[in-house]
């Protein structure tokens, strides 16, 4: 189901910052630390995006021996269009910052 | 502290999340074991717990899947789910009209600690194990021995004993245990039940207590309609006999702001919140109604709990008892609370349930993981949460 409201701020930072992440994986703590957002934003919007097909959800295991798998994220292709569709509202954003890094 | 405070705030957002967003809830679990500051995990968790509460909001129940339907039609609620979001609803509401009738700060803040007190013990409680058949009878004995306790060595004013000190503040045990105590007896209506519900008659009628003895009567005459076995015919023959006691002695205890005749008072304070008074009385009663409804295979235990919180809210209306939830007062809202957990769980209908998420040591350099258990049935178990005025104004 396509959106015909114009996303959210969080969502256009979260959405930037995974899509900055390209084919990496993003997990929800580290998600809300970059974007500046907290848990009860993020999660809402992560089931939304999954749901309508924009995000790609899975478990996968830990590095580190011991510690229970993850759930990670990414943005599917359709999630990279609506994410080059819906800038962050604010230059100075935390997801613009993440992109203008170096790799 | 901090640490356990955070666990149990995320292990209520699994349990409130619909069952399609199970893994989310789980995915919030992992995530806060990973975060090493505790008060981050603490605020991280605070906010899954209110994004579940939204997602709850929204998606009452669906088996459709949020793949097929962003915004699937509300289904038949979560009995437990749909209690605690009227609970929240109605002290709420109850916030409303204390504030609007100038009630402190601290009044305020005590029912929303006590909110918060409540979804913990609640969520805690719905988490653990559940005991054998004895060690529940057993654990029904414990609590009726805690109102009779009460009745002997509890705090007196204006002739009643319904009080008990924890760490400065006043609580009423009856409001906070019977509730449960009486769907426990709807549930297993056995010899130690039964003998839970008498002893808790006796303490109700020596300490007097007529608005409980009513709400406990209330609710076992509830489930005598539905279930009109020999057990359940005993104990409401002593409860009656209870009540008939409580009735005889006089009860003199004069109204105390913010706790009693608020629905009286609350219209003179402002309409609005005289509406939001009521409002929050008629959601209180809700998930029973709901139930009675929706799942007519379980109708025996919303009948008990909406009758027994009708009876609380009938005795505040008639007489100078406490307002559950909408007035001052910590004792309903964590009883309501424990209450819940004494209604069917949805998840008897989910073949797999990671409603139970919690976290034990599992690795020797210290290092945990999340270990997630199918459903259990609830169990309860509980502890009882000066001058005149500060008695009755228990929380």
């Amino acid at each position: 189901m396509m959106r015909n409201r114009p996303l959210s701020r969080p969502a256009r930072d979260v959405l930037a910052l995974m899509a900055a992440a390209g084919s990496g994986w993003s997990h929800g703590y580290e998600l809300c630390q970059q974007a500046g957002i907290k848990s009860g934003t993020l999660y809402p919007l992560l089931i939304r995006l999954e749901a309508q097909g924009y995000l790609q959800a899975e478990w996968q295991d830990a590095r580190e021996p011991g510690r229970p798998p993850r759930h990670a994220y990414r943005l599917t292709a359709a999630g990279q269009q609506l994410a080059r569709e819906n800038p962050p509202l604010h230059p100075d954003s935390s997801a613009l910052r993440l992109s203008r890094r170096p790799a | 502290m901090i640490r356990r405070s955070a666990r149990l705030a995320v292990r209520l957002a699994v349990r409130l999340l619909p069952p399609q967003l199970a893994d989310w809830g789980r995915a919030m679990a992992v995530e806060v074991d990973r975060i090493d500051q505790d008060h981050a995990a603490l605020g991280y968790a605070l906010g899954c717990l209110g994004g579940a509460l939204r997602e709850a909001l929204v998606h009452p129940d669906s088996s459709s899947g949020l793949e097929k339907d962003p915004m699937p039609a509300p289904g038949r609620p979560d009995p437990r789910r749909l209690a605690v979001l009227c609970a929240i609803g109605a002290i709420g509401l109850g916030l409303v009209y204390l504030w609007a009738a100038g009630a402190s700060l601290r009044h305020l803040a005590m029912n929303g600690g006590a909110l918060a007190l409540g979804l913990l013990l609640a969520a805690g409680i719905s988490g653990t194990r559940s005991p054998g058949r004895l060690a529940r009878g057993g654990i029904s004995v414990a609590l009726g021995a805690v109102l009779l306790l009460t009745a002997l060595f509890g705090i007196s004013a204006d002739g009643g004993a319904r009080w008990v000190s924890v760490g400065g503040l006043s609580l009423q045990p009856s409001l906070i245990l019977l509730p449960v105590l009486t769907l426990e007896f709807a549930r297993r209506r056995d010899g130690l039940s039964t003998l839970a519900i008498a002893v808790a008659a006796l303490a109700l009628a020596l300490q007097p207590d007529r608005a409980m003895a009513g709400a406990l009567a209330a609710g076992v005459a509830a489930l005598a309609i539905m279930r009109p076995e020999r057990n359940v015919l005993l104990a409401l023959t002593m409860i009656l006999a209870g009540l008939a006691a409580t009735l005889l002695r006089a009860d003199p205890s004069p109204a105390m702001p913010f706790v009693d005749q608020i629905f009286y008072t609350s219209f003179e304070v402002h309409p609005l919140a005289g509406l939001a008074v009521l409002g929050g009385a008629v959601l209180m009663l809700v998930p029973a109604i709901a139930g009675l409804v929706a799942d007519p295979e379980n109708r025996a235990a919303y009948a008990v709990f909406g009758a027994v919180w009708l009876a609380v809210i009938a005795a505040a209306a008639l007489g100078n008892y406490p307002t559950p939830l909408v007035g001052y007062g910590g004792s309903a809202i964590v009883g309501y609370l424990l209450s819940l957990t004494g209604l069917p769980a949805r998840s008897q209908n989910r073949a797999v349930d990671w409603d139970d998420v919690a976290v034990q040591p599992a690795q020797a350099d210290g290092e945990r993981h999340l270990r997630t258990r199918l459903f259990r049935p609830i169990q309860f178990s509980g502890a009882p949460s000066s001058n005149r005025i500060a008695v009755k104004s228990s929380v």
